[in-house]
């Protein structure tokens, strides 16, 4: 259990409380199964990007005239979507360790809310781009585009059925574990990384 | 408000700023409503896009999965992955273009 005082400190998240409470955990925050799974998972992703850089430089004509027709725009906010997400996410976590429950399911709604959001524009950006026709001489490019955006949609799916088994937690344990509330936010963070290096490498770099 | 008074609310802040940034890079003039560039191979932009995307990626890794107050070992792993996903890309990137 964490002092009534720090964790009061805690909810107004000043850094001398986070100093406090980190020296009273001293530890990652959640389980080591979720950091082990993450950092394979950036691995992996490493793989599929330097493949992406390899073909791409091989006919970089080719994958620029792909990326012509994407929409910056849609990109950008999508990022600024799951960026929210995260921090609400992370609060979510700091109101769980100060015991404020309440704030915390709060907070864990509409980060989740911010996740939904991004899968619906998502398909909507798939749809309106299959049913303009792909444009000739990019197929390369919408391989990896399909496979990225996919892969990344699965990963979303996935976080924000963990996000619901910790809202869960957070509605049903009384009190919740903190280390697996912990572990979803980890995992939820690691979706949104994804999403700046796939938003750079496939939107924006030239 | 107690948004204001935490951290993390600036480094949300610095990571839209730096989103906002990096399309104004990749996207050009089309942003502030203006006739899309034709993108062209442009090594600059390139490496800024991923530069500002790699920097991204720190402040997320550090303040949002609070990597920064973990173990030596994880700070390790993930900052030497990081250099080696930069590394990759732009050495790829470089070595066909």
């Amino acid at each position: 259990m964490i002092p009534q005082e720090t964790a009061e400190a805690m909810l107004n998240g000043s850094e001398a409380a986070r100093g406090q409470e980190i020296q009273f955990r001293s530890r990652y925050p959640g389980q080591s199964a979720m950091w082990f799974f993450v950092i394979g998972d950036l691995w992996i992703f490493t793989c599929y990007f330097a493949c992406y850089m390899f073909d791409r430089g091989q006919n970089p004509e080719a994958f620029l005239r792909g990326q012509q027709t994407l929409s910056q725009g849609i990109g950008a906010f999508n990022t600024i979507l799951l960026l929210t997400s995260s921090l609400l996410v992370a609060f979510c976590v700091q109101a769980v360790r100060a015991g404020a429950i309440a704030q915390a399911k709060r907070w864990l709604l509409l980060g989740g809310g911010c996740g939904v959001a991004f899968l619906l524009i998502k398909a909507a950006e798939w749809y309106i781009k299959i049913s303009a026709g792909l444009p000739a001489g990019a197929d390369d490019f919408f391989v990896y585009y399909f496979m990225f955006t996919g892969l990344h949609f699965l990963h979303v799916s996935l976080g924000l059925v963990i996000l619901t088994l910790v809202f869960r937690e957070l509605k049903t344990v009384k009190p919740p574990q903190t280390a697996f509330v912990e572990s979803g936010a980890t995992y939820w963070h690691m979706v949104d990384l994804l999403w700046i290096i796939i938003f750079a490498l496939l939107y924006l770099m030239r | 408000m107690a948004l204001l008074r935490n951290s993390l609310t600036y480094v949300w802040l610095f990571l839209v700023v730096t989103t906002l940034v990096s399309w104004w890079l990749g996207a050009g003039r089309s942003v502030m409503g203006g006739e899309a560039p034709v993108l062209a191979l442009d090594f600059t932009v390139t490496v800024g896009i991923i530069l500002i995307a790699v920097v991204k990626t720190r402040f997320v890794i550090w303040h949002f999965m609070e990597v920064r107050h973990g173990p030596a070992w994880l700070r390790w792993i993930c900052d030497s992955w990081l250099v080696f996903l930069a590394v990759t890309v732009v050495a790829l990137y470089q070595y066909n273009s």
